[in-house]
């Protein structure tokens, strides 16, 4: 048989026993034997010798491009049994993906944790700088630099918890104004959130503990319109640009002219329901001008600074944004409840 | 305070609805709680005239015709017993509201066409107090005479809303008919009217009646009187009741309806004395005798300290002044001669008296809030007119006013130029003038020097921010702008102790916990359950002089019991698994701050049950709060006396104690009522703030090659790995990275009471390839270091 022959026969065989292959091994079995250093072309090449020098060269290339071809198509199948070698390897590790697997547990803050923050947020944003203060607190910073001298009747409005005669739970986060403006020289911007105590009943709306933040401004010409542009940014960014803010003339000892600040309604947009008393707003905060009087007990001359204060309850704020109806809730710690906070 | 608005109506016009003028005065600062409808749903309800009644046979029932104004009579059938021909009813027509949404329609009643219902006045529901005597089983018959047709509404005196005012502390003038229509008058910008008050004198001479003694002025700066005799009592006439009532007060008699009225209408509580039952017809105010006591109107028995203020007759006291009167000088039916008291009392003495004897009564609450002496005389007055008016009695010709040290009016100035800037609005000098006057100031102008004589009846106003807010409330709020800070800026953020929490907060999330909160009091009792040794100073809480109750009595020295109540609360609710954090300031009075408070620590208390939550999971909660703050503690056996003693320990650091946790004891856990296994860390975050090591440079990765060898050491089963391992790190020194333990076996092949470790450990240097002789230079001091130091061999 020529050398032609024998190549044709080879590369025939070859071809046939491809398509047939089953898998990579059976491949890898079939490029050894006809490829492989003992294989049939090699032992083909090593066959010239027998061949006149004239023919060699051509038998030797007739050789070389039948490797060629072959390992072409070997190279063709691997990569096609490679692919289906993967597919079936991939369907059989396949999972069910619907399967239910407890979820890992994920903790959350507190919902008035949470608010402290939106508020802390939007308040640094605007230059504030937060402070902290004592929760047993002097009776001198709570009551008596807030305009509130000894035996005045707004005491008994704020049900004081007394340690002793000079020593309270703080009723507000009020005392942090006086502490600012004693250790600080102006421009004062400062927010001061904590607890603070009120000798009240527990109950769905009141509770002895409870949350406010304190904002204090003092500065040179500070007006009753910063006030104004301060919390109607405070409210658009908590409530959106659509809330609308009202300023309702109020009392504080330590504040003149005070307002409250009412918010509409998030509820019903201001028509009225059972959630604003059918108002239409939500009182939110109170507020004011520092008194004069306070300023000069703080050491801060009134007739060069001025400076507005607002005071926010952090639990209301709470309730109404996670539909808490009561407050004995927020200091359960029952975590069927506080395991739906994100 | 509720009023009705018809009676405010007499001292002002409110061109407005009761809705725009709830919302004015809200507005300028007078706050109104609501407006109610006295009259709100009866609807087509007249007078009628029963022109025959015919007794139905057999039935309770009358067959009536009634005249009701509207041409043809009506035929309407009636079952009350008092129905009869001539009586002037009032008659529901076809189609008319009642209260209760009770809707009339024309029907037919046993065959009987019936056009509309004759009413009684518990159908109407027409307060006693306004139409008194109407009787409650049969039907409301007219006393007077009205024409058939005529609305009952204003007949009833229930044309009228009733407005409840919310009156701010400040504003103690307010709390009457005549301050809130001052403010009205304001509000709307409309015309306030005083009433004019003239007092028809009998003759006779006061000083000839009484005898009155001040002693204790400062207590009373005015005490002013006036007597009555001939006293006629008797009921008070509609307009009266109509007003007593929108103000939610019942009528008594005219007497007593006369001071109630003048209460409600100038805010000045007043007394009638029976004054024939006042001994010695003498009248003492003073200071009360150590040891006096004496019985109020209520029947009480008042035993009296030496700082309240009574009013006495001849013998004793027999009142607490402006909050009570006496039992004695009471008056009844049969008086005849009285005696009125207007007087202006301290509100501190007032207030503490009543504190005191825990009695709250409306004159008291009132003088409480400030009722000044200048409005004395009026009032005082206004109820001797009222008497003339009502025929109550003959006034007795002259008064006593004593008065020792008259009030000056007030005059306060301000700056114009500063009030406007303080508002941040350019309100002109003029129109501050205006609303001041609005408000019953006498205001002269002098370039921006602005002087204003303060109205006698405000105890409220003393400087310029005063001024500035009385303009500024009536200018109104929402008029004026809103404006960005100006200014030099100012750089805002947090408190390191706030992000140090927000810090711990996220790490904990991540590892399911959820953050509670409880309250920052705590009982001694509760404390007590931790099984603390004595001495220990949590068991000295700081007290609370007035608590709530027993329960929260004390500041709480540490969230462990409050921690504790929570889990519980959670177990027995059937959560399978929960872990908890709380972050608050526990407080130590035993070691006082500079300013002699209580020191505040801010401590984070975790706690932990269910799957998963042993103590490894809690202490490896804790390193990582611990680690992310820069801190490597040493971790040692031992804890507190509620930990369970052989699953506790301590993290410290260079002397620093930062966090306990243990699994709580089995005794503790039966104490709260745990019925699981729950594992508790408190972490002192003042400590950890303290000791924060700040970010600096990354480690740069290693450049040459490491060694790992496994080491298996047999020990004592009493022997903690902890310290083992400190050893080999000390051992292994520089060339040893890391060492982790990765399996600990107990069983026979290690033998009773003793227990392998297997620890895998990383050799390397950073500036070369280790060497196969250095790593068994030093794996050989790491084992010899074992063996010497606490017997553990190689197994």
């Amino acid at each position: 048989m020529s050398v032609m022959d024998t190549l044709l026969e080879i590369k025939q065989k070859a071809s046939e026993e491809l398509a047939a292959l089953d898998g990579t091994a059976a491949l890898e079995a079939l490029r050894v034997r006809v490829l492989g250093k003992k294989g049939e072309l090699t032992a083909l090449l090593k066959g010239l010798g027998q061949l006149s020098p004239e023919e060699r060269p051509a038998a030797g290339a007739q050789i070389n491009d039948a490797r060629a071809w072959l390992q072409a198509r070997m190279d063709e199948s691997l990569a096609r049994l490679q692919a289906a070698e993967r597919e079936a390897a991939l369907q059989s590790e396949t999972i069910d993906v619907t399967e239910p697997r407890p979820l890992p547990r994920v903790g959350a803050a507190h919902p008035i944790t949470l608010v402290m923050n939106e508020l802390i947020d939007c308040f640094t944003g605007m230059g504030f700088e937060v402070m902290e203060g004592p929760e047993v607190e002097l009776d001198h910073y709570n009551f008596e630099l807030m305009n509130i001298p000894k035996n005045h009747p707004a005491r008994d409005a704020q049900d004081t918890f007394y340690m002793d005669d000079n020593v309270v739970l703080r009723t507000h986060t009020s005392p942090m104004q006086a502490r600012a403006m004693l250790s600080r020289k102006p421009p004062i911007r400062i927010i001061c959130p904590g607890r603070v105590y009120r000798a009240d009943e527990v109950d769905a709306t009141h509770s002895p503990v409870f949350h406010q933040m304190e904002g204090l401004v003092v500065d040179e010409h500070v007006t009753m319109a910063d006030l104004r542009g301060t919390l109607s940014a405070f409210a658009r960014k908590m409530y959106g640009e659509d809330v609308s803010i009202r300023f309702r003339p109020s009392f504080f000892p330590f504040t003149e002219p005070s307002a409250e600040v009412d918010l509409t309604c998030s509820a019903c947009h201001g028509k009225g329901c059972r959630i604003c008393k059918e108002t239409g707003w939500i009182e939110v905060l109170g507020s004011g001008m520092v008194n004069p009087k306070v300023l000069e007990m703080c050491g801060i001359d009134s007739t060069r600074y001025s400076g507005f204060a607002f005071g926010i309850g952090m639990e209301r704020l709470a309730m109404r944004r996670f539909g808490i109806r009561d407050m004995r809730l927020l200091y359960e710690g029952d975590a069927r409840l506080l395991g739906q906070l994100r | 305070m509720k009023l009705a608005m018809n009676m405010l109506r007499d001292y002002v016009n409110i061109p407005v609805t009761p809705k725009e003028y709830e919302e004015r005065m809200i507005m300028t600062g007078t706050a109104v709680e609501e407006v109610v409808a006295l009259g709100g749903e009866i609807d087509r309800v007249v007078v009628g005239r029963v022109l025959a009644c015919e007794d139905v046979e057999g039935t309770h029932l009358h067959q009536c015709t009634v005249d009701a104004g509207e041409g043809e009579p009506l035929h309407i059938v009636c079952g009350a017993p008092n129905v009869h021909a001539g009586a002037l009813v009032p008659v529901a027509l076809d189609g008319a509201s009642l209260p209760g949404g009770v809707k009339i329609k024309k029907g037919k009643l046993r065959g009987m066409v019936s056009e509309g219902m004759l009413c009684s006045a518990t159908e109407l529901r027409v307060p006693n107090e306004l139409y008194p005597n109407v009787g409650e089983e049969g039907l409301l018959i007219f006393r007077e005479d009205y024409p058939a047709g005529s609305d009952v509404k204003p007949i009833l005196g229930l044309d009228d809303y009733a407005v409840d005012f919310d009156i701010l502390a400040n504003r103690p003038d307010c709390l009457c008919a005549l301050g809130v229509a001052r403010e009205t008058a304001a509000a709307l910008g409309t015309v306030f009217r005083a009433p004019e008050v003239t007092v028809r004198e009998a003759g006779g001479d006061i000083h000839s009646e009484v005898s009155i003694r001040v002693e204790d002025s400062d207590l009373c700066p005015r005490y002013a009187a006036r007597v009555i005799k001939n006293v006629r009592i008797g009921p008070s006439p509609m307009w009266l009741r109509k007003y007593l009532h929108g103000a939610g007060l019942r009528s008594i008699n005219n007497m007593v309806d006369i001071t109630n009225f003048v209460m409600i209408e100038y805010g000045h509580p007043m007394h009638a004395f029976d004054l024939g039952k006042v001994r010695g017809r003498q009248i003492i105010v003073r200071r009360a005798r150590e040891g006096e006591s004496l019985t109020t109107l209520d029947g009480g028995l008042r035993n009296l300290r030496t700082s309240d203020l009574v009013i006495c007759d001849e013998e004793s006291a027999t009142g607490l002044a402006g909050i009570m009167g006496g039992e004695e000088s009471e008056i009844t039916d049969k008086t005849a001669e009285v005696m009125f008291e207007c007087a202006s009392f301290d509100r501190t003495a007032v207030r503490l008296t009543s504190r005191a004897l825990g009695m709250r009564t409306e004159s008291g609450g009132r003088f409480e809030r400030g009722v000044g002496p200048a409005t004395v005389l009026e009032a005082l007055e206004r109820a001797c007119m009222l008497v003339n008016q009502l025929d109550a009695g003959d006034v007795v010709t002259g008064l006593i006013d004593l008065y020792p040290a008259p009030r000056a009016p007030q005059v306060v100035t301000a700056s114009v130029a500063r009030i406007a800037e303080r508002a941040g609005v350019a309100i002109p000098a003029q129109a501050m003038a205006d609303i001041l006057t609005r408000l019953s100031y006498q205001v002269t102008l002098d370039g921006d020097r602005l002087t204003a004589t303060v109205p006698p009846f405000r105890s409220d106003v003393d400087g310029e921010a005063d001024l500035c807010e009385d303009v500024l409330r009536i200018y109104g709020f929402d008029h004026i702008g809103c404006t960005r800070l100006r200014g030099e800026t100012t750089q805002g953020g947090v408190t390191p102790m706030l992000r140090l929490k927000d810090r711990v907060a996220h790490i904990l999330h991540g590892l399911g916990y959820l953050e509670v909160m409880n309250y920052s009091f705590q009982s001694v009792r509760e404390i007590e359950k931790l099984g603390l040794p004595e001495g220990d100073p949590r068991l000295t809480p700081m007290p609370i002089r007035n608590p709530l109750g027993e329960d929260t009595s004390v500041m709480r020295p540490t969230l462990a019991p409050d921690m504790l109540k929570t889990l519980a609360f959670n177990m027995n609710h059937g959560t399978p698994a929960a872990s908890l954090y709380e972050a608050a300031a526990v407080f130590d009075h035993h070691s006082p701050t500079a300013e002699g408070l209580p020191l505040e620590t801010q401590t984070l208390c975790l706690g932990s049950y269910g799957e998963g939550a042993d103590f490894y999971a809690v202490r490896g909660a804790v390193e990582a709060i611990l680690h992310a703050q820069g801190i490597r503690c040493e971790v040692e056996a031992g804890g507190e006396a509620y930990h369970h003693p052989g699953r506790c320990a301590r993290l410290t650091a260079d002397g620093v104690l930062y966090a306990r946790l243990g699994e709580v004891h089995p005794a503790v856990r039966e104490a709260f009522d745990l019925p699981r296994r729950a594992v508790i860390a408190e972490i002192d975050l003042q400590a950890v703030l303290a000791h924060t090591v700040p970010m600096g440079e990354l480690k740069p990765l290693p450049r040459f090659p490491s060694v790992a060898r496994d080491l298996a050491l047999v020990m004592d089963e009493a022997q903690a790995v902890g310290p083992l391992m400190a050893a080999m790190r000390r051992a292994g020194g520089n060339l040893l990275e890391t060492i982790e333990l990765f399996d600990v076996y107990r069983g026979a092949q290690v033998g009773q009471g003793k227990k392998s470790a297997a620890f895998s450990l990383i050799f390397r240097a950073g500036d070369r390839t280790l060497t196969e002789q250095e790593v068994a230079k030093a794996m050989d001091k790491v084992q010899r270091s074992c063996a010497q130091q606490f017997g553990a061999i190689i197994r």
